[in-house]
């Protein structure tokens, strides 16, 4: 880790400028194009305890972003910042900032309901709402003010061919989203996190409760996504961040260790701590 | 043989099971002591509930029984050329009047016994040598009215003691006394009819006489009783009116009502004509035809049944009619109208013997072998038999509980008869009755009144209205604020205050409502009547309020609303609404004056006060202790209820769908309703039932704060009476066994059945919702 650019980062206290390990490994900032997530100098807090430290992270458009880190090391807590999900919790403080496309989402000015509009969120456990599964997809479009049938059923062939769970659910749009399985479930959420087209989607460990097949789906899913959607996935499975993602940030005790292209991450990490991490020897 | 290897590898049998493998003794016995205990309890609990349920069903079920008839014996009468007969109340010693008046007494209880008198005769307080060939007894004043067949008649007071002579059995003895004979109608003709009615200060008396060249002429005389120096009143002759240019047709039947404001005449013909008593004289008033419907248009009988108010009517062919005096709005005085019509008489002949029961609006009617007794109120028929003997003369005695029949052979037949509860039936409990006096059928809630023809008034129609109207104005208040209250304490507030809010709710729940109650009828009653336009504006100001909070919450700029931190906003939001509650209630003598203002027709004043104006505007009533009261109070009394429970039920709705809602850019609001609400809607359902069936039972808010009286009226201000609140008051009253007393037990049945029906249909409702959302867990 380069302690030397954390260091030097309170004398430059409004930088809009990534640093840190984005100017060291990917150098490649000028081709990023401007909506991008960045942490600046970020610390999160649940009451008195720290659990994100000074991270500076910048995530790039239109790829996916995998975070990975043993149980417990704040990948969730980082991911929930992103869209405030945070908010909801009491005695939550943060220090530095975190930026979507130049515009910190702490910015007085942001609602964050509509902050929350633009990012779909794919929660760890597939969470439908006990209702239909066409009534689950539009949810976010309702809650938008969308009424027109025309636009609600569009954007439920759309999402759910994007989730690629159209050809089975297809006959029974009106039934409880309860009789699906597991799998299927999820895709139901990500379908539901894409029906209001977002920019961003987060997902938290999607797969964990699936099997090889759900999860190998899931995996398609995502690159198909990536043409238009922004990325950030949660995932304890090394294989699964080596074949999605196009970049891997590795966190430790809530610190960021390293962050590169999953390339190098998987084959050729900088810190001792990565290396061993992705080699399975601990974790 | 068994291989060695197998009998290895088998549990071997009676070996001891290793120690770590075995179960505490104590565990197994406490275990067992526990199912046991919890069965027990859980039987028990359902028992308990089958047991109420089966008590009530055995107090009630005697009120949907009818009549049974046991006969007693026969007795030879003389041949006495019956002129009357009546009994005694307590139904020992019935007498037969000859045509010389004399009244030969037969001692019925105990045939045969030494101390019993077996016939006697008492010869009345008449004048010596007058024939009385016209004599009948009205039993329900024990006068025994005499005409002579020249145009006389008296009345003989007839009493009966009991005395209880040394070494003997009770006996029954009767007094009488003779009031002076008085001339009526003409000297030369026999009286066909005679009444005479004592109402107080008016005495009249009524005669029928036909004359020889067969035309007939009606006779009125109102009679005055003067008081000598010593002794008794005197009975004397005040004036005579000749009603006979009256009314037109021949005149067969003549009676005066109990007040003795009318006369009613019943003709040949098949009219029947009202007369109305007025100061100096009579004047027709009506005239009806009581059977133009049927084939045989005649009046066969015409008998007045216990109250003198209502006459009973059959026409040959059986046909049974009940017609009575009562009060007509529209006309504005008493008239005479059709009241009940009965089915047709067994035999299909009117009536050739009638007896009212003077103790209840029963009759019993028939002509030859064939009876019936009959419950006017009702309509119904309470028994009805075919006898194996032709009867003459027929009597209901005194306490409704003996049968005296007279046959063609001069043969006395005496039956008893258990009718406890002739008065009840399902159509008098849930039907709408015409009762005497009414101008209309109604559904009527009386149980006692004046006098001892009233008329019991037990419909439980009016009891579950008021049930139903207390429970829905209380639910109206209650519901849409508890409900809200839930939602904001367990989805917008901070933790640390639900942690307050949920104790305080419970503590209220606990609030006896006899506190609540007292706080409603002497606090809060007399200040919502002087203020009714305030209560209506604080009313609609609220929501009013609420709106205009957020209007100017989102009219904020953005970074000033960072200062209402979310789940605090009730601190701007409490002080807000309460001063524009505040303003509204004061503003109300502003609106009463502008909108409530009528004038006195009296002084030309305008006065602004609601009541006024509503008695005015509505026509309805204005109590001071209304259901609106009740509903606000009885509202306090179940919001804690609904709270608790929906707040529960708010508030276990899983996590995940709240994230879910809000990750998709939700608002609170938009999470509450469209995600919070319809998963805990069975937990919702369920609290909303539960208060409803603590209103339904809830007693003494309703006692205290309503005028507990039995209309039936959506008027938000006028009272009620509960069928909870209705047991508090008449219980008192009711004697054990009685009437009141099964009817008060029916209504707890009404009430337990109803808030079982409910919660059972809550219970039902709610696991079918919670099926819907299993998967959640
Ligand atoms: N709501 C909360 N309140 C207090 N502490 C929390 C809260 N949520 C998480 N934490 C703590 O923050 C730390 C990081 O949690 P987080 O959920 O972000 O870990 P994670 O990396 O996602 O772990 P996992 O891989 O197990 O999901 C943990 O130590 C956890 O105990
Ligand atoms: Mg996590």
């Amino acid at each position: 880790m380069n302690e030397a650019s954390h260091q030097s980062f309170p004398e430059q206290p409004v930088a809009r400028r990534p640093v840190s390990v984005e100017s060291r490994n990917l150098g490649e900032r000028a081709n990023y194009a401007p909506d991008y997530i960045a942490f600046r100098n970020y610390s999160f807090y649940y009451g008195a305890t720290q659990v994100l430290f000074d991270i500076n992270l910048e995530i790039p458009e239109r790829q996916v972003t995998a975070l990975i880190g043993p149980s417990g090391c704040g990948k969730s807590t980082l991911l929930r910042n992103i869209n405030r999900m945070n908010d909801l919790i009491d005695g939550i403080r943060h220090e530095g900032d975190l930026l979507i496309g130049r515009t910190s989402v702490y910015d007085p000015g942001i609602e964050v309901i509509s902050l929350r509009k633009r990012i779909g969120m794919v929660f760890q456990k597939s969470n439908p709402f006990p209702k239909s599964i066409y009534e689950n997809v539009i949810y976010g479009l309702r809650v938008a003010g969308r009424r027109r049938k025309s636009v609600l059923d569009d954007a439920v062939e759309r999402s759910l061919k994007a989730s690629a769970l159209w050809d089975e659910v297809k006959d029974r749009l009106h039934e409880s989203a309860f009789s699906l399985s597991g799998g299927q479930m999820q895709r139901l959420c990500i379908a539901r996190a894409i029906a209001n087209q977002p920019e961003i989607i987060l997902m938290d460990e999607p797969c964990s409760a699936l099997d090889p097949i759900a999860t190998g789906k899931i995996e398609d899913l995502i690159h198909e996504l990536k043409n238009d959607y922004t990325i950030v996935i949660v995932t304890h499975n090394m294989q699964q961040a080596a074949r999605v993602s196009d970049r891997t940030a590795f966190f430790y005790l809530g610190k960021l260790v390293e962050y590169d292209h999953t390339d190098t991450i998987f084959m050729n990490p900088m810190e001792p701590q990565t290396e061993a991490y992705v080699s399975g020897r601990f974790g | 043989m068994r291989s060695p290897r197998k009998r290895e590898h088998a549990p071997r049998a009676g070996a001891p099971i290793p120690e770590r493998f075995r179960v505490a003794r104590s565990t197994l016995i406490f275990d067992h002591a526990m199912n046991i205990v919890i069965k027990t309890g859980g039987i028990a609990v359902v028992g308990a509930i089958g047991g109420i349920f089966i008590f009530l069903l055995i107090q009630i079920l005697p009120l949907f029984r009818g009549a049974s008839i046991d006969y007693v014996g026969s007795f030879e009468l003389p041949d006495l050329g019956i002129q009357a007969m009546g009994i005694d109340p307590w139904s020992e010693i019935p007498f037969f009047v000859d045509p010389d008046g004399t009244l030969h007494f037969l001692e019925i209880v105990d045939p045969g016994a030494p101390h019993n008198r077996g016939w006697f005769t008492v010869a009345p307080p008449l004048p010596p040598d007058t024939a009385f060939p016209f004599a009948r007894f009205n039993q329900r004043y024990g006068k025994l009215l005499f005409g002579t067949d020249d145009g006389r008649f008296t009345v003989v007071n007839l009493n009966f003691e009991q005395s209880f002579p040394e070494h003997r059995q009770r006996e029954i003895v009767p007094r009488l006394s003779g009031n002076p004979v008085i001339r009526i109608g003409r000297s030369d003709a026999v009286f066909e009819e005679l009444d005479y009615v004592d109402a107080g200060r008016t005495k009249l008396a009524v005669a029928l006489q036909r004359l020889g060249d067969g035309t007939s002429e009606l006779h009125a005389v109102t009679l005055r009783a003067t008081r000598p120096l010593i002794g008794d009143p005197v009975l004397r002759r005040d004036r005579e009116f000749d009603l006979t240019g009256l009314f037109e047709g021949v005149p067969r039947f003549v009676r005066l009502t109990g007040d003795a404001d009318f006369v009613i005449v019943g003709t040949e013909e098949g009219y029947l004509h009202l007369l109305a008593r007025t100061r100096d004289g009579f004047e027709p008033r009506q005239t009806h035809r009581p059977f133009h419907d049927a084939a045989s248009e005649a009046i066969h009988s015409m008998d007045f049944l216990f109250g003198d108010l209502s006459l009973i009517l059959t026409n040959p062919e059986g046909r049974n009619v009940m017609y009575s005096i009562y009060h007509d709005e529209g006309e504005g005085h008493r008239i005479l109208g059709r009241t009940k019509v009965f089915d047709l008489l067994p035999g299909g002949r009117g009536a050739d013997f009638y007896s009212t029961s003077v103790r209840n609006k029963a009759f019993l009617i028939g002509s030859g072998n064939q009876a019936a007794i009959r419950y006017a109120t009702t309509n119904a028929t309470r028994w009805e038999s075919e006898l194996d003997f032709a009867v003459e003369h027929a009597l209901l005695g005194g306490r409704y509980d003996r049968i005296l029949f007279v046959d063609d052979a001069n043969k006395m037949h005496l039956f008893e008869l258990s009718d406890r509860h002739p008065e009840t039936g399902l159509r008098a409990y849930f039907g709408k009755i015409h009762y005497e006096g009414r101008a209309e059928p109604e559904f009527m809630w009386q149980s006692t009144g004046g006098g001892d023809a009233f008329e019991p008034k037990i419909s439980m129609v009016p009891l579950i209205w008021g049930t139903m109207k207390g429970t829905v104005f209380a639910m109206i208040i209650a519901v849409p604020i508890a409900l809200l209250a839930a939602l904001y304490t367990s989805q917008f507030i901070r933790p640390e205050m639900r942690g307050i809010i949920k104790p305080i709710m419970e503590i209220m729940e606990s609030v006896p409502t006899v506190v609540l109650g007292f706080l409603a009828a002497l606090w809060m009653a007399p200040l919502i009547s002087g203020s009714v336009p305030s209560a209506l504006l604080v009313i609609a100001a609220l929501p009013a309020g609420i709106l205009a909070f957020a209007a100017i919450v989102t009219a904020l700029p953005r970074p000033a609303r960072r200062w209402i931190r979310p789940g605090y906003e009730f601190l701007y939001f409490a002080p807000f609404m309460f001063g524009i509650g505040w303003i509204a209630w004061s503003l109300g003598p502003v609106l009463e004056g502008i909108l409530f203002a009528i004038e006195d027709p009296g002084t030309g004043a305008v006065v602004a006060d609601f009541r006024l104006w509503w008695t005015e505007t509505t026509g309805a009533a204005f109590r001071q202790r209304n259901a609106f009261v009740v509903g606000v109070f009885m509202g306090f009394a179940i919001i804690p209820t609904i709270f608790t429970i929906a707040e529960d039920s708010m508030s276990n709705v899983p996590r995940s769908f709240r994230s879910a809602a809000y990750a998709l850019g939700a608002s609170r609001w938009q999470t509450a309703v469209t995600v919070v609400l319809p998963t805990a809607a069975a937990g919702i359902f369920s609290a909303v039932m539960i208060g409803f069936g603590r209103a339904v039972g809830e007693t003494m808010i309703l006692l205290m704060a309503t005028g507990n009286t039995p209309i039936m009226t959506v008027n938000p201000f006028d009272g009620m009476r509960t069928l909870a609140a209705n047991i508090a008051v008449e219980l008192p009253e009711a004697a054990q066994g009685g009437t009141l007393y099964r009817s008060l037990f029916l209504g707890a049945m009404l009430l337990f059945l109803m808030t079982f029906l409910v919660n059972t249909l809550a219970e039902l409702l709610r696991q079918r919702l919670r099926e819907r959302y299993k998967a959640v867990e």
